[in-house]
């Protein structure tokens, strides 16, 4: 069958045009049936993502009017300019990027310590696994309200462990000051995202050879030598990919800095991103600066994201 | 058989519908459906399913239609209603939200559209009505209000040796550091304060005499930074200097309700909705409530609050819209709706046998309470003297710098278009 395809005279007749008309048709006959497939995915796609997006960025250069559209005054990047320079926008781009720092490394950290224990046998694996992914599927709000409760400045359980066994003498008021609400917020996120850290972490261990382990023990190497040199090389696509989510994830940081920051008072001191942005849509009606932040957020998401699969994929990955 | 007897079900199925709906354009023609959202709680919308259920027996011609929405998602909803197209034609809306949507386009201007418009709003408290007014025109009506009082802890003030809540502001802070103590290992507060945005110091704030600007909203400066308005914020950081003011205004500690209920707090100042909350959370608990305290040649005040009822600007159903705000301001409607705990606008129901009789502190310091800026900037504006009330208190600036500051920033919101 092969010799008649690669035959010349074959060949030949496929390079007419008719022949190659002929293919094309049949090619598109044959894919039909997964075009109609995609069709409605594709609709929902464009109707519901491309086009909001298109029609924000469309709402970003004007002075928007809600109610009268054609009555919005169109300013070019007057409203990507204002964000840039104000300095609640600055501040909570600073917000989100320290709760970034802190939070991705925090949460690989101990993400892979948990993937780590939780790889080996040992009797109630199975009830760890489920302990570890609890908070992954437990309501933000929750959480948030549970950390509300334990750093309370008054009566929270954080202050009287730490006035209990000597490390502060007078309450701190941990969420009435702009610096110290980023250590429940910056908690509250690692210890949120440890279990599915850890569970995507679990997936890339046991998809490591244990052969590699046992020529590794043949040859003598410890325990360590064996994480450096085996486990930690052959998950480096796993952490490409959670570095990359994670940071995405840090940067769209809402539900905590909301809810905390209305239990705070700190007005405009500990804002994210995401949160001045819906503040300055939905409460202060500036629907054009608020467009402009959400595409400033993306810019940065997507320039990050690419700086870091850049860096973090190996050399023949770049090439 | 069974085939016969199966198709004439069908053709009895097909007969009816086409009846059916040969009647329904009618019907449909004759009945007009008014949408209202609204955010009332579950209580207080049984009470309104009953009062619509009263109004379309009168008015057989109108349907209204209502949702339920929580606050919090209130206002996105609207938004994303208008925005659509898809406005309802009549709501309840948060009194500082009837500037921004008037400001949108969004509201019918109902001083023009209801020629009884005067005899209705006239017989409201004047608070209560001023936050319906931007821009020269009013944009809704009063529907629901509520103010601020003193909540005064009978028990923790006996045990001081105070007999009766303090009737001025100086009495108010005297009594305040006289309620402090840290006996027992416990802190006890003579006063606390739920935060420190404006709503929390409004009542002492217009009692004092101060004021955010001017009455033809033009500058802020010499009003918001005026000798009363900086009295009243020196006068609260001063009791929070002393310690007599509970460091919980600054967030993240016991909330107002709570530490009043347990004797934390001696005194707090808040709504009307206090009432229902210790008796759900501290049953045993027994609030006790006087009017906010007086400051010096000024009469006593306090801040208004509640909901206005307003009208979509592209309803297709003025008319009848209209006849749905007119009953909603009824005395008939606004006593029914006030036996579940929503207090009226109507002024002259002050002292009604009707209503609970804990409504008659409230409605009384109704008829001196002052609305809030009605402007569509005033989240921002309340943001800027929030911010300067928080540097004070954290020792960040001194009261009449900070104040200045407040007061640069309102300047900028007014003059922005």
């Amino acid at each position: 069958m092969n010799s008649r395809l690669t035959s010349p005279t074959l060949r030949g007749d496929t390079r007419s045009p008719k022949a190659a008309q002929t293919r094309r048709v049949a090619r598109f006959k044959g894919q039909l049936g997964a075009y109609l497939f995609l069709l409605p995915g594709a609709f929902l796609f464009i109707a519901f993502i491309v086009w909001p997006m298109l029609y924000s960025l469309h709402i970003s250069f004007y002075n928007w009017k809600i109610v009268h559209p054609e009555q919005s005054v169109y300013i070019g990047f007057q409203n990507y300019i204002d964000a840039l320079t104000d300095p609640i926008f600055q501040r909570s781009v600073l917000n989100t990027l320290l709760y970034g720092l802190v939070t991705v490394p925090g949460q690989l950290v101990f993400g892979t310590l948990v993937a780590l224990l939780l790889n080996d046998r040992f009797p109630g694996r199975a009830f760890f696994r489920t302990v570890y992914y609890l908070p992954v599927i437990t309501s933000w709000v929750i959480v948030t309200s549970l950390f509300e409760y334990l750093f309370n400045g008054q009566a929270g359980l954080v202050n009287f462990i730490l006035q209990s066994v000597g490390l502060i003498h007078a309450p701190i008021r941990w969420l009435a000051d702009a610096r110290l609400v980023m250590v429940p917020l910056t908690l509250l996120g690692i210890w949120k995202g440890v279990g599915w850290t850890a569970v995507i972490v679990l997936a890339g261990l046991q998809s490591i050879p244990t052969q590699l382990y046992e020529a590794a023990a043949i040859d003598g190497a410890n325990l360590r030598q064996r994480l450096r040199r085996i486990t930690l090389p052959l998950l480096r696509s796993t952490f490409v990919f959670l570095v990359v989510v994670l940071t995405i994830g840090a940067l769209n940081v809402y539900i905590s800095g909301l809810l905390i920051d209305r239990a705070g008072s700190l007005q405009d001191e500990a804002h994210f991103v995401l949160t001045w942005m819906d503040k300055q849509t939905f409460e202060n009606f500036n629907f054009g600066q608020g467009a402009a932040i959400s595409y400033l957020l993306t810019l940065v998401v997507f320039v990050v994201s690419l700086i870091q699969i850049r860096l973090l994929q190996p050399e023949s990955d770049n090439s | 058989m069974q085939r016969k007897s199966f198709g004439l079900v069908i053709l009895t199925i097909i007969c009816v519908l086409t009846a059916s709906l040969s009647v329904a354009p009618t019907h449909a023609a004759d009945v007009v459906t008014i949408t209202y959202w609204h955010t009332h709680s579950a209580p207080e919308a049984a009470q309104l399913t009953k009062l619509i259920a009263m109004f379309e027996k009168d008015n057989p011609n109108i349907k209204i239609q209502d949702t339920a929405y929580a606050y919090n998602d209130f206002q996105k909803a609207l938004l994303t209603s208008i925005a659509g197209g898809q406005a309802p034609d009549t709501a309840r809306m948060d009194i500082v939200w009837v500037p921004q949507f008037a400001q949108q386009g969004a509201l019918l201007q109902l001083d023009s559209a209801m020629s009884d418009f005067k005899t209705i709003s006239d017989a409201t408290f004047p608070g209560a009505l001023a936050t319906n007014y931007w821009d020269g025109k009013y944009w809704g009506l009063p529907l629901d209000t509520n103010t601020q009082v003193l909540l005064w802890n009978q028990k923790v003030f006996q045990a001081a040796g105070i007999t009766a809540p303090p009737a001025t502001v100086q009495e108010f802070a005297d009594d305040a550091c006289k309620l402090t103590s840290t006996a027992n290992g416990s802190h006890q507060y003579g006063y606390a304060m739920g935060g420190t945005y404006f709503w929390a110091i409004a009542p002492l704030f217009y009692s004092m005499g101060g004021k955010i600007v001017d009455d033809k909203l033009t500058t802020a400066t010499g009003y918001i930074n005026g000798k009363e308005s900086a009295a009243v914020f020196q006068m609260i950081v001063d009791l929070y200097n002393k310690g007599c003011l509970s460091p919980s205004l600054l967030g993240g500690g016991i909330g107002t309700e709570q530490g009043h209920g347990t004797g934390a707090y001696a005194m707090i100042i808040d709504g009307p909705w206090m009432v229902d909350l210790y008796k759900q959370d501290f049953p045993t608990f027994q609030p006790a409530f006087a009017p906010i305290p007086a400051g010096v040649g000024t009469q006593n005040s306090s801040v208004v609050g509640g909901e206005d009822v307003v009208v979509s600007a592209s309803t297709p159903h003025q008319a009848e819209a209209l006849t749905w705000v007119r009953y909603l301001m009824s005395s008939k409607a606004q006593v029914f709706m006030g036996q579940v705990g929503i207090v009226p606008t109507l002024s002259a129901l002050t002292g009604s046998k009707d209503l609970p009789a804990y409504y008659q502190v409230f409605m009384t310091q109704l008829q001196t309470a002052q609305a809030r800026l009605p402007n569509p900037k005033w989240g921002a504006m309340d943001d800027a003297i929030n911010a300067a009330f928080t540097k004070m208190l954290k020792g960040d600036a001194k009261v009449q710098d900070a104040l200045d500051q407040a007061a640069t920033t309102i300047n900028g919101l007014l003059a922005a278009k």
